[in-house]
């Protein structure tokens, strides 16, 4: 998938050209494409004259930075103790099957990415979907999180 | 520099001040075991953990790394204590857990008595099957080669060294230096007449003119053309041939 360079030169221009500016453009990246692509790596050490192999270990080392395109909408399922006690794998399971993909894939028509993570911090609410990191569902449910899916397009 | 006296297992011995404890055992014909240590390496060393020692100070005792603990006057270090002992078998198993395939791994263990490790066997046709991930191979490559063509990607168990996204990659000089490097020999290098392949990756080699054996590779003779400004027909002749 080819990014827009421009974006990426732009990007990069509005940072101080040192090796501390890294990671704040590598989220950037992350916000701007929903994933860090290689393009964008290369031109950073290109220009930085930090080796390409630096950028890229910092790329596989943050869970907040993708390597892959992503899409989207990401939606986390939380699968902590007690979304688990709860029935999240059932959850995982009908996302899953409904969007035909597995946890920390992403859908062919790249609107969803599908996500398990260990636990949100929101118990109660238990089992608990995330979209978009803003969006949460409590008392998922087979039946309800799919409907509420739909809302994103 | 200033020269002190430490004790190692109750003998005097020579040694600078800030000095490696593992350098002056070493000096001194005193073994202590290691992996991840490299004297010309200023990075390395503290991962492994193999090299654990008793050292005694001011009235106290602490199990610390012997690569990275420094001498100081008044130490004294004891390498072969039950605790020593203990505690190393825990490492030693651990480090077996994670590459039972590894023949520098298992001879550690039997030198140690442990016949077979209690945690998980991490078995199998698994691409890092003697890496421990002590990450000395891109230390090398970026201390002393200075090309920093490979570097530990990913974290936790999956933490491992590599090219970025696993690709041929074009900093790499082929020199080599991380497999020497390496204490398990877990990275593969092949020479196979002219023709180097390490790292994903195809490297021709420079014959000597003189015995006509592949030596070097041209990636890495550029390199050093590059950075050093020696003379390119200095690399004609192999080094016992000069």
């Amino acid at each position: 998938m080819a990014v827009d360079t421009k974006k990426v030169d732009e990007i990069i221009a509005g940072y101080e050209k040192s090796e501390e500016s890294l990671l704040a453009i590598l989220q950037d990246f992350q916000r701007e494409f929903n994933y860090v692509p290689e393009e964008g790596m290369e031109k950073l050490s290109e220009l930085f004259g930090v080796p390409a192999s630096k950028i890229y270990a910092m790329g596989t080392f943050y869970k907040a930075l993708s390597l892959e395109p992503t899409g989207r909408h990401t939606c986390k399922v939380c699968t902590g103790t007690a979304c688990h006690l709860k029935g999240a794998s059932n959850v995982v399971d009908v996302i899953g099957r409904q969007l035909k993909i597995r946890p920390g894939e992403t859908t062919k028509d790249m609107r969803f990415t599908l996500q398990t993570v260990n636990c949100v911090g929101a118990c109660a609410l238990a089992p608990v979907v995330v979209v978009d990191d803003k969006d949460y569902y409590e008392g998922a449910s087979p039946q309800n999180i799919l409907k509420n899916l739909k809302n994103y397009k | 520099m200033e020269n002190i006296k430490i004790v190692i297992d109750g003998k005097e011995v020579e040694a600078i001040r800030d000095q490696s404890v593992l350098d002056v055992a070493r000096e001194n014909g005193i073994y202590i075991p290691a992996l991840c240590y490299h004297p010309e390496v200023e990075a390395s060393g503290g991962s492994c953990r193999v090299c654990l020692v008793e050292a005694h100070q001011n009235g106290r005792m602490r199990l610390v790394t012997s690569c990275n603990y420094p001498a100081r006057e008044g130490l004294e270090i004891k390498t072969d204590t039950d605790l020593v002992r203990r505690i190393r078998k825990g490492v030693v198993e651990l480090l077996l857990s994670r590459v039972p395939d590894s023949d520098v791994i298992r001879e550690l263990a039997t030198r140690d008595g442990i016949e077979d490790t209690r945690f998980f066997k991490d078995e199998g046709d698994n691409y890092r099957y003697k890496c421990i991930a002590c990450s000395l191979c891109t230390l090398v490559c970026e201390e002393v080669v200075g090309v920093s063509a490979i570097s530990m990607l990913n974290r936790g168990y999956e933490k491992e060294p590599g090219t970025p996204y696993h690709k041929a990659s074009q900093a790499c000089i082929g020199c080599g230096a991380c497999a020497y490097a390496c204490p398990t020999q877990a990275i593969a290098m092949t020479d196979e007449g002219a023709l180097r392949k390490i790292w994903g990756r195809e490297f021709s080699m420079v014959s000597c003119s003189v015995c006509g054996k592949p030596y070097i590779p041209e990636a890495q003779v550029d390199w050093i053309v590059k950075t050093t400004g020696k003379e390119r027909s200095f690399f004609d002749k192999c080094p016992d041939h000069r």
